[in-house]
């Protein structure tokens, strides 16, 4: 090896060294703003500003987040796409808006528009109704509209507007579908008595187990935790599913330094069941669920390529 | 958890929240410290003519959430501090009327007419006590009310009205303010529809930014505080200011009187007040809880009502009404104070603000979060705690914290406060205009805000000299969404039935009531 070549690798074995040391050490040039795409005071707010205010304790960071809310997740997204790339902007979401909602809007964003720092949870997203309907599981509910009662359904996004009409037309019903503003308004709406029944992504837990609520189905492609005898959406004759998780966003090309450091100090704070968010995430949300770089990255373009599939279905 | 448990949990937020500080071991909570800062800034701000309440409450809200944060801990001691300031400012608004004849807010201009005489006969100081003892009366019991009247309401209407129902009472809430404020209830209603025209941009459940003309700036909607700072803060520095200019050369303060030494009030003094006192407070409770009415209309109906009767009773020799009589100070202060706390029932029970102090406690549970004001924030269930009752029963708490401080050391402030008419307008106006786009851009941090600011100031502006109220228009711009939402429901929940608000009879009343409240405002001024 030439002493050209000699000098040229330990350049960059320093350079390495370098950006690796600053990955572990990197400091906000500012505070962060963090976006939140969910209303205030619901289930994923709070996880959100819970992480927020364990980030400013562990790391001396300034966060402040701001709600940024509507057209599932999509004013978000267009607020983020062109902020600062140095970690000082960030957002949270759901997978889904940088899938079905960004595929569906066709108002040109695109999932490559954003850098994924990491997922946090998944949902236990559960078909929920009040127990003083006297239904135990969806099939009371069914017989209920097939004997001629008008069901109105709470959603909370398009995707899960398609997702009850698709079990609606399974099961040889139609739902008036209702479109809230979180799940939290979901669950107000069915404890209101304003909806029959809806999608409850998690926050249903403590009213399950005092036997308020009741799961009539999972929304996922695997049985709830708290339920596992609720039936699935594919049992049901869905051939879509829920599935999906909560995620931080960035702008695209964010530094490498500030994702890693974020990611790695969400994912601390998330799998400590001593903070308050690791609690809410262990509780109402069937406790961690980390991605991030580049499978993350991966996952978010599939997701978005997928859209299709289920778009179409909704359309027949 | 039962409502009891959340009634202590709320004390205990007060009382035990972060601390301040410590005196003799015993730690002192924020929120405490806030509550009481806030009450002495709004008698300060109270005594300021061209200042008030609303003004001090828009600027402090951003630079409290700066200090404060975003997190639930910051719910109470911001929203305690405006509680503070909505007290104080009521209390402070009738030094400069005894002592100046000079109203320091609107809604005290009836204080002048019987206080400044008594204060020309050497008795300013007992019509000071007398405004004091009336006012922290009125707002007391206006407060008593809210707490019983509120959780009730919100249960009320949670369990007996559907979609369509609450889609029918937000339009009936709109119809009423549109036709009860300012003096034309066709200008009520344009004001209503600009707000609801202004808060539709770049809004709506569509993948689409609506009526943003394709620019990126208005593709996110304006930010709230952007048309409620600017449409009732900027815009009435601009008319205030263009006044000023018009009026230059005859802005002298009526001279000061001497304060005499008729000061402590006995109970002989008190006894024959406590009638008008509690007439007044009763109207202006009742008037306070409607949305849309004002502290300035109960000031008057308390007013009128207690001259009408005082004349009727009065010996013959007796003064009248206009000439010094305590009677006139305590029926104006009682009434307009006990609005305060009465206009917080529609703005908790239903999310509704009635009027400025209002807006503004929204505009911080908006701007916080963890706190949507509405009927579910009463719900009680028997496994969990409801956070937002906590809160709803910490804020009843701090108001009774104001409270507290007003009977004890809120006279003594008070009557310290008569050199704050001294003040140039001309001078102070420049500088609430400089701390508002401050606190603006303290919370959106982008240029685009200060425009929006200042546009909807010209706005405003153009609004008062058209005499056409701004009130309408910001309460439509913070209804705008929920309506819209609300009747997005209400017609996906009956199954796309486009006649949904008239098909059940509680809606079609609403609906009907609407209509009937704009015809008789119109027929009234007419």
């Amino acid at each position: 090896m030439t002493t050209a070549a000699r000098t040229l690798m330990g350049a960059v074995a320093i350079v390495l060294a370098a950006t690796a040391t600053r990955a572990a050490e990197w400091t906000p040039p500012g505070p962060i703003s963090m976006l939140i795409g969910f209303r205030a005071g619901g289930g994923a707010d709070t996880q959100a500003r819970l992480i927020a205010q364990e980030l400013e304790a562990r790391h001396g960071w300034t966060i402040q987040p701001q709600q940024v809310t509507g057209k599932g997740g999509l004013n978000l997204a267009a607020a983020l796409k062109d902020a600062p790339v140095d970690g000082t902007v960030i957002g949270m979401v759901v997978t889904e808006t940088l899938g079905y909602n960004m595929a569906a809007a066709g108002a040109g964003l695109h999932p490559d528009d954003f850098t994924g720092i990491t997922t946090t949870a998944g949902f236990q997203m559960g078909v929920v109704a009040r127990r003083v309907t006297g239904w135990a599981t969806l099939e009371d509910a069914i017989a209920a509209a097939k004997g001629g009662a008008a069901l109105r359904f709470g959603v909370m996004s398009p995707r899960l507007a398609d997702l009850a009409y698709l079990l609606g037309k399974a099961q040889g019903v139609t739902f008036n579908i209702v479109e809230m503003r979180g799940g939290k308004a979901v669950m107000d709406g069915i404890n209101a008595g304003d909806l029959d029944l809806g999608f409850v992504a998690g926050i249903q837990a403590a009213s399950v187990a005092a036997g308020d609520l009741v799961n009539l189905a999972s929304a996922l492609s695997v049985p709830l935790n708290q339920t596992p005898e609720a039936p699935t959406f594919a049992t049901l004759g869905v051939d879509f599913n829920a599935d999906g998780q909560f995620m931080f966003v960035g702008p695209a090309g964010m530094s490498t330094a500030a994702r890693s450091a974020m990611s790695t100090a969400i994912a601390e704070i998330i799998s400590d069941p001593q903070t308050g968010a690791g609690a809410l995430i262990a509780s109402a949300f069937g406790g961690p669920s980390i991605l991030a770089g580049d499978a993350l990255q991966a996952q978010m373009a599939a997701d978005y390529d997928a859209a299709g599939a289920l778009l179409a279905a909704a359309s027949e | 958890m039962d409502v009891l448990a959340h009634v202590w949990l709320g004390i205990l937020a007060v009382f035990q929240g972060p601390d301040a500080f410590a005196v003799a071991g015993l730690s002192v909570s924020i929120t405490l410290v806030m509550v009481a800062a806030g009450f002495l800034l709004g008698i300060v701000v109270g005594a300021t003519p061209g200042l008030g309440g609303p003004t001090a409450m828009a600027i402090a809200l951003p630079i409290l959430i700066s200090v404060f944060g975003f997190t639930p801990d910051a719910l109470l001691p911001v929203m305690g501090c405006l509680i503070g300031i909505m007290k104080g400012a009521t209390v402070g608004g009738a030094v400069p009327a005894i002592l100046f004849n000079t109203p320091g807010t609107p809604d005290s201009y009836m204080t002048t007419l019987d206080g400044y005489p008594m204060a020309q006969r050497g008795e300013a100081k007992k019509a000071l006590r007398v405004a004091h003892f009336a006012s922290a009366s009125g707002d007391t019991f206006s407060d008593i009310v809210l707490i019983l009247c509120a959780p009730f309401l919100a249960l009320l209407v949670e369990r007996h009205l559907d979609l369509p129902e609450k889609t029918a009472l937000l339009i009936l809430s709109l119809a009423f303010v549109a036709a009860v404020v300012g003096r034309s209830p066709g200008k009520g209603l344009i004001s209503a529809g600009l707000g609801l025209l202004v808060v539709y941009v770049g809004t709506g459940e569509d993948f689409y930014p609506r009526l943003s003309m394709g620019t990126e700036a208005l593709n996110r909607g304006f930010p709230i505080g952007t048309a409620v700072l600017g449409v009732l803060v900027v815009g009435a520095v601009f008319h205030q200011m263009a006044e000023g200019f018009a009026s230059r050369s005859n802005t002298s303060l009526q001279p000061a009187p001497k304060a005499g030494n008729a000061g402590r009030l006995r109970w002989p003094d008190i006894r024959p007040l406590l009638p008008t006192m509690l007439r007044s407070a009763v109207a202006g409770t009742v008037i306070g809880a409607l949305p849309g009415i004002g502290s300035t209309l109960a000031a008057t109906i308390g007013y009128t009502t207690a001259k009408a009767r005082h004349d009727r009773t009065r010996a013959p020799d007796a003064p009248r009404f206009g000439d010094g009589v305590p009677q006139g100070v305590a029926a104006t202060e009682a009434a307009n104070s006990a609005v305060s706390g009465a206009n917080l029932i529609p703005v908790l029970s239903l999310g509704i603000p009635g009027n400025t102090a209002a807006v503004f406690l929204i505009l911080a549970a908006d701007s916080i979060g963890g706190f949507n004001p509405g009927p579910s924030v009463f719900r009680v269930t028997a496994d969990a705690i409801n956070p937002e009752l906590v809160v709803a029963f910490g804020l009843f708490t701090c108001m009774f914290v104001a409270n507290a401080l007003n009977w004890t050391v809120g006279g003594l402030v008070m009557r310290s406060m008569g050199v704050l008419a001294h003040l140039p307008k001309q001078r102070l106006l420049p500088v609430v205009l400089v701390l508002t786009l401050t606190a603006i851009y303290v919370q959106e941090t982008r240029i685009e805000a200060i425009w929006f600011t200042i546009a909807f100031g010209i706005l405003g502006f153009g609004m008062r000299l058209l005499d056409m109220s701004p009130l309408p228009f910001v309460i439509a711009f913070i209804l705008g969404a929920k309506l819209e939402d609300s009747a997005r429901q209400a017609f996906a929940a009956t199954g796309g039935d486009a006649w949904f608000l008239f098909t059940s009879p509680v809606a079609a009343a609403f609906m009907a009531l609407s209509v009937l409240v704009v015809v008789l405002g119109a027929r009234r001024r007419g």
